[in-house]
C-alpha cells in the first residue's frame, strides 16, 4: 500500500437483495493518514452503505477494503481493533449508565479495568458528561447521548475514526462540543472519515470532501475551507448532484 | 475471547437487573403460576377417595337394600349424602333440576320393593342350587323381576367421575346381593342339617391388594406424582423457556438501537455474543429453578399442598438436568431472537410457541392422560424431554444412564438452535 494511505477502497459494489440498483457502484477511494475526510451526498446517495462496508458492518458484493494494510474480510479483528465507529443511531444500551456502557465496549476492545476507568474519566470529563456518568442514559437528553455515542468510539484510542452523521438532531452547544473534540483528536493524528448533510460543518472540519451520488463518487474538493466558504461548497454540491428531491 | 464473553454476560445481567417488568416476567409470574396451578390441579392428582361427591339420595324402598346402599356409600368416603326421603321428599322435577344445575353431582333413587326383588331373587337362586343337589328340580322357582337403582348424573361432570359413582354402586349392590345369598344359603343349610350355624360374612377378604411405587418404597421418603411433584418441575421448565420473550426481545432491541452496528465493527463475533447472552440467561434459568424448588418446599405446604420432596434425590443429577434444560431454553431464545424482526413479533411468537410446546409437552397436564395422537406429538416437544428428565430424577429414582434418552435430544436441540442462530447473526453483515 502506498506510504501514508490508511484506507484503500477498490472497486466497491454493494447491491441489496431487495433492490435492483447498486447502493454502492464501483467506488475507488484512498484516505491518507491524518486526513479529515468528509463524505457528502444527498439522502440515499450511498454514504452510510459505504461507511458500513469499509468498517465491516456490512459485506460488499464486490471489491476490496484494506485498512492499515489489513483486509477487512480476511482480518476483521485486526481491522476492528484499529477503528472506531460512531453510528448514525445512538448505539448504546439505554438501560446502562454511561460508565457501564463504556466499560462494556472497553472490555470488548480488550482494555483492562484500570485502563477503562482512567480513559472513561478523561473522556467523560472532556465531553462534559462526568457529573451524570452513573445515571442510566435513558434519562439523558439527545445531545448528551450523542456525545457519549462519540466518546465510546474513542475509548480504545483508535488511529482511524468513522462517523456517520454524528451531529443529527442535537443542540448548538452539543454540536460545538463534538466539533471541538473531533478537531482535537484529528490534530493528535487520528484519521477521520465522516458523513454529514451540514455543508458548513464539512467546510469547517474537513481537509477534503468527497461528494457521493447514486453510489458513485461524483466530485472531490480539497481544503473546502479555502474554496470560499459553505456557500461555495453548496454551489459545487448542487452542481454535481442536482436540485431534485431524493427522498420523495 | 473469555473477557469479551464475560463482558456480554455482565452487560446482560445488568440490563436484566434494571428491567422490573422483565424480572416480574421471569421470576414473579412462574411463582404465581406454580402456586395457582398446583392448587387448581391438586384435586385431579389426588385419589378420588379424597374428593367430596354430593349425592341427593331418595329411598323408595325403605328396606335393607335402601339402607344398605346408603350405608355403603357413606362408608366409602367420598360421598356426602343428602337424604330426600319421607318428610324431605321433593317432586321428580325438583329432584332432576337440582342435579341438572350442578347443585348435586349425583341423584340416586332406590326403587320401591328393591329389597323384595333382592330377597326373592336370592331365595330363588338358593332354591335352584339345593334342588339340584337333592335332585328335586320341581322345587326350583322362576327367576323374579329385576329392579334398577336409578342414578342421575350432573351433565358437567367428567367421565371418570361417572365411572367412580357407578363402580361404587355396583360394589355396594354386589355386597348386598352376596350377603343375602349367604344368609339364604346358611338358612337352607340349617334346615337341611338341623344345626345352628354362624352366617358367613362377605366382608372377610382372603386375598387383598397391596400397592407400592415402582423403584421406591411405600414407607420411604419418596412420593408418587402429586400436584406438587408435577407442577414444580413443570412450571420451572415453562419459566426457563419463557425467558425467550426477554432474551429474544433484548436481541431485537440491540439490533434496532444501532448497538449491533457498533458490535459488528468491534473485535469478537456472533459466537461470542451468543455465548455471552446464553451464559447470562443460563444463570437466570438456574436461579429460576432454585427459586421455584424453594417455593415447592416452603410455600406450597402453606397452601395445603404436599411439599416438594427432595430427600433422597441425587442433587448432581438434578443440577445436570437443570443446566441442560436451561441451555435448551436459552438456545431457543437466541434462535427466536435471531429471526425476529421486531420486539413485538419476538414476544408474540416466543410466548405463543412456548405455551403450545408446553401444552403438548405435558407441562399443563401429564402426557399419559392425553389421547394417543397427542401423546405421540407431545414426545417431540423439548419441554416434554425436559419434563421426563426431571421425572427420572425426582420421581423414578433413576440412574444417570436413564437420563440419556431425554438429555441427548435436548443437547442436540440446543446445538442446532445455536448453530442456526450463529449463521443468522453472521448473515446480518452479509445483507
Amino acid at each position: 500500500m502506498e506510504q501514508g494511505v490508511d484506507i484503500r477502497v477498490r472497486g466497491l459494489v454493494k447491491r441489496y437483495r431487495s433492490s435492483t440498483v447498486n447502493a454502492v457502484d464501483g467506488i475507488d477511494l484512498d484516505v491518507r493518514h491524518g486526513e479529515f475526510l468528509g463524505l457528502l451526498g444527498p439522502n440515499g446517495a450511498g454514504k452510510t452503505s459505504l461507511i458500513s462496508i469499509i468498517t465491516g458492518a456490512r459485506r460488499a458484493t464486490e471489491g476490496s477494503v484494506r485498512i492499515l494494510e489489513r483486509d477487512i474480510v480476511a482480518q476483521p479483528d485486526g481491522v476492528h481493533a484499529a477503528i472506531g465507529l460512531v453510528p448514525q443511531d445512538i448505539a448504546l444500551y439505554e438501560m446502562l449508565t454511561a460508565r457501564e456502557n463504556l466499560a462494556f465496549f472497553g472490555r470488548l476492545h480488550g482494555l483492562d479495568a484500570k485502563a477503562i476507568r482512567g480513559r472513561s474519566d478523561q473522556l467523560l470529563r472532556r465531553a462534559g458528561l462526568h457529573e451524570r456518568a452513573d445515571e442510566r442514559i435513558s434519562r439523558w437528553s439527545g445531545g448528551m447521548q450523542r456525545r457519549l455515542n462519540l466518546i465510546t468510539a474513542l475509548l480504545h484510542e483508535p488511529p482511524i475514526l468513522f462517523l456517520d452523521e454524528p451531529t443529527v438532531g442535537i443542540d448548538v452547544q452539543s454540536r460545538a462540543a463534538i466539533w471541538g473534540l473531533l478537531e482535537e483528536i484529528n490534530r493528535a493524528g487520528t484519521t477521520i472519515v465522516y458523513t454529514s448533510h451540514h455543508l458548513e460543518e464539512a467546510e469547517r472540519l474537513c481537509s477534503r470532501v468527497v461528494i457521493v451520488d447514486h453510489g458513485r463518487i461524483v466530485g472531490e474538493v480539497e481544503r473546502p475551507g479555502a474554496q470560499g466558504g459553505a456557500a461555495r461548497l453548496e454551489e459545487i454540491f448542487l452542481g454535481l448532484t442536482g436540485t431534485e428531491y431524493r427522498d420523495r | 475471547m473469555l473477557t469479551r464473553i464475560g463482558a456480554h454476560i455482565r452487560k446482560e445481567l445488568l440490563m436484566l437487573r434494571r428491567d422490573r417488568g422483565g424480572l416480574a416476567l421471569i421470576y414473579l409470574m412462574p411463582v404465581c403460576l406454580v402456586c395457582i396451578m398446583a392448587v387448581v390441579q391438586d384435586a385431579p392428582f389426588r385419589d378420588f377417595s379424597e374428593k367430596q361427591v354430593h349425592v341427593l339420595f331418595r329411598d323408595h324402598d325403605g328396606g335393607a337394600v335402601g339402607r344398605g346402599i346408603r350405608q355403603g356409600l357413606e362408608g366409602a368416603g367420598p360421598f356426602a349424602i343428602t337424604d330426600v326421603t319421607g318428610d324431605a321428599a321433593m317432586t321428580e322435577g325438583e329432584f332432576l333440576e337440582r342435579v341438572r344445575t350442578g347443585e348435586y353431582q349425583v341423584g340416586i333413587t332406590v326403587p320401591a320393593k328393591a329389597t323384595m326383588v333382592l330377597n326373592s331373587g336370592s331365595s330363588a337362586a338358593v332354591e335352584r342350587l339345593f334342588s339340584g343337589l337333592s335332585g328335586d328340580g320341581a322345587l326350583a322357582r322362576e327367576a323374579p323381576d329385576s329392579a334398577f337403582v336409578e342414578v342421575l348424573i350432573d351433565p358437567a361432570v367428567k367421565q371418570a367421575f361417572r365411572e367412580l359413582v357407578h363402580s361404587h354402586l355396583e360394589r355396594v349392590l354386589a355386597v348386598l346381593g352376596s350377603e343375602r345369598l349367604l344368609i339364604d344359603m346358611t338358612t337352607r343349610l340349617q334346615q337341611l342339617t338341623d344345626k345352628e350355624m354362624e352366617p358367613l360374612r362377605v366382608q372377610e377378604q382372603f386375598i387383598g391388594v397391596r400397592q407400592r411405587m415402582a423403584g421406591t418404597e411405600l414407607s420411604g421418603s419418596r412420593v408418587a406424582a402429586d400436584s406438587t411433584q408435577h407442577n414444580v418441575p413443570a412450571w420451572t421448565i415453562f419459566a426457563m423457556f419463557f425467558t425467550v420473550v426477554l432474551l429474544a426481545g433484548n436481541m431485537v432491541k440491540e439490533r434496532d438501537s444501532g448497538c449491533m452496528v457498533r458490535l459488528l465493527t468491534m473485535p469478537g463475533g456472533a459466537s461470542e455474543r451468543i455465548a455471552g447472552r446464553m451464559a447470562a440467561f443460563l444463570l437466570v434459568c438456574a436461579s429460576q429453578a432454585a427459586l421455584l424448588f424453594l417455593v415447592g418446599i416452603q410455600v406450597l405446604p402453606l397452601l395445603g399442598l404436599a411439599p416438594l420432596n427432595l430427600i433422597g434425590v441425587d442433587l448432581i443429577m438434578l443440577l445436570a438436568v437443570t443446566l441442560v434444560v436451561g441451555a435448551a431454553a436459552t438456545s431457543y431464545g437466541v434462535l427466536v431472537g435471531s429471526f425476529s424482526t421486531t420486539q413485538q413479533r419476538a414476544a408474540v411468537f416466543g410466548s405463543t410457541s412456548v405455551v403450545i410446546l408446553s401444552a403438548i409437552g405435558g407441562i399443563w397436564v401429564p402426557l399419559y392422560i392425553m389421547p394417543d395422537a397427542m401423546r405421540a406429538f407431545g414426545r417431540l416437544s423439548p419441554l416434554n424431554w425436559s419434563m421426563e428428565a426431571y421425572n427420572v430424577v425426582l420421581l423414578r429414582d433413576g440412574r444417570f444412564g436413564e437420563l440419556a434418552p431425554f438429555l441427548l435430544p435436548l443437547l442436540i436441540f440446543t446445538a442446532s438452535c445455536i448453530l442456526v442462530a450463529i449463521l443468522a447473526e453472521r448473515s446480518i453483515a452479509r445483507r
